[in-house]
C-alpha cells in the first residue's frame, strides 16, 4: 500500500480537528464555562495556525508545480538608499518579450527604501542563453525625468535562477546605479 | 479586443463588468497629478470606482456628482479616464475634480473590467468586493449614498 502524501494527511487531520471542535461546541451549556471557553479558544487558535500552515504548503506546492526548479527564473527588485533616483516604474523584457510592467506607488517605494525586496517576475525558461532587459523610469538628480535600461545575458542551466535588480547610489558621480546580480 | 472595440464604439460587448460580490481586479494607474495609484491600497474602506471618458455626455455629469459625493463623504472616488493623458488632465481640470483622475489611455484596465458601456460605476466595500454597479447610466446617487453609508458603518 502506498503511503499517503503528507499534505493529504494534514488535510485529513484538519477535518478531524474540525469535527472534534464542533461536537463540544454544540453540547456546551448556555451559561458557559470559563475553562471550557479557554480550551475552545486555544483550539481555535491552533486550528487557525494549522490553516495558515496548510495554506502556505499549498502555495509552495502550486509554485513547485507551475514553476519547476529546472526551468524557474525569478527576478527581484531592491533599492539601496536611492537618494538620486525616485522610482516610478520598471518594465522587464525576457528575450525581447515584455513580461512585467510595474508602476510603483509612494507606499511601495517607501517599503523598498525600508529594505523590502519585490518579486517582480516569476516564470519558466528553457536551458540555454537568454537576455533579460530592465527599463527603470523615474526622477533622477535635479528632479529630471530619468529612464535607464540594463541588460543581463543569462545562461540558464538546470536549476532555479534568481536575478536581483538593485538600484543604488553612486556617490562619486551623484548618479543612480542599476546593478544586476545573479543568484544560483 | 471585443471589449476595447465596444468601449470605442460605445456599444455593448459580450463580456460583463465584475459580478456583484466578486473581488474587483487590482490595478495600478498613473493619476493626472503624476502619482501612481493602486486600487488595493484602498482596502479597509469603501471606494467608488468610476470609468468615464470626455466624449461620453452622461459621464461628465456623473463624474462631477461622484466627485462632490467623495468630497462631502470623505470616500475615495477613483475616476478611471479612458482619454489620453493630456486630455484627461485638461478635462479633470475643467471640471475642477478633487478626486484622483487615473489615466487609462491604453484601456488595459477597462479591458480587465470588461467595460462595455460608459459610464461604469462600481461601489466596492472595504474588502474590495463589488457591492453595486451602474453600467451605461450615471450612478443613482439616491441608491448609492445610503449603501455607501452602510458600508462605512460596517
Amino acid at each position: 500500500m502506498k503511503p499517503k502524501s503528507p499534505l493529504l494527511l494534514r488535510v485529513a487531520r484538519l477535518v478531524t480537528v474540525f469535527a472534534l471542535l464542533a461536537a463540544p461546541l454544540a453540547a456546551m451549556p448556555s451559561e458557559g464555562d470559563a475553562t471550557n471557553l479557554k480550551t475552545v479558544d486555544q483550539d481555535v487558535q491552533a486550528l487557525k495556525k494549522q490553516l495558515i500552515d496548510l495554506n502556505r504548503d499549498l502555495f509552495k506546492l502550486e509554485e513547485e508545480l507551475l514553476y519547476p526548479a529546472s526551468t524557474q527564473v525569478a527576478v527581484f527588485l531592491s533599492v539601496d538608499v536611492g537618494t538620486f533616483f525616485a522610482l516610478d516604474s520598471v518594465t522587464l523584457k525576457v528575450d525581447d518579450k515584455e513580461v512585467a510592467n510595474y508602476l510603483y506607488t509612494e507606499r511601495e517605494v517607501q517599503a523598498l527604501h525600508r529594505g523590502g525586496v519585490q518579486k517582480l517576475y516569476l516564470g519558466n525558461l528553457k536551458t540555454g542563453s537568454h537576455e533579460i532587459v530592465a527599463f527603470f523610469t523615474g526622477k533622477g538628480p535635479h528632479d529630471r525625468d530619468y529612464r535607464r535600461g540594463t541588460t543581463l545575458k543569462l545562461d540558464k542551466t538546470v536549476g532555479a535562477k534568481y536575478v536581483e535588480l538593485r538600484i543604488s547610489d553612486r556617490e562619486a558621480s551623484l548618479q543612480p546605479e542599476f546593478v544586476v546580480r545573479q543568484w544560483e | 479586443m471585443a471589449a476595447a472595440i465596444a468601449v470605442a464604439a460605445g456599444v455593448p460587448a459580450f463580456a460583463a463588468p465584475p459580478a456583484l460580490n466578486s473581488i474587483a481586479p487590482d490595478f495600478a494607474l498613473k493619476a493626472v497629478d503624476g502619482r501612481n495609484v493602486r486600487l488595493s491600497e484602498y482596502r479597509g474602506e469603501p471606494v467608488v470606482l468610476h470609468f468615464w471618458a470626455s466624449w461620453c455626455g452622461p459621464c461628465r455629469e456623473s463624474v462631477a456628482a461622484l466627485d462632490a459625493l467623495g468630497v462631502s463623504s470623505g470616500t475615495p472616488v477613483l475616476g478611471v479616464n479612458l482619454d489620453g493623458a493630456d486630455r484627461s488632465a485638461a478635462v479633470a481640470d475643467s471640471l475642477h475634480l478633487k478626486s484622483p483622475t487615473l489615466v487609462d489611455a491604453q484601456q488595459s484596465v477597462a479591458r480587465t473590467y470588461d467595460v462595455a458601456k460608459l459610464p461604469l460605476t462600481l461601489l466596492l466595500d472595504a474588502e474590495g468586493r463589488v457591492r453595486a454597479s451602474w453600467s451605461g447610466v450615471p450612478a443613482d446617487l439616491s441608491a448609492l449614498t445610503p449603501q455607501l453609508e452602510r458600508l462605512r458603518q460596517d
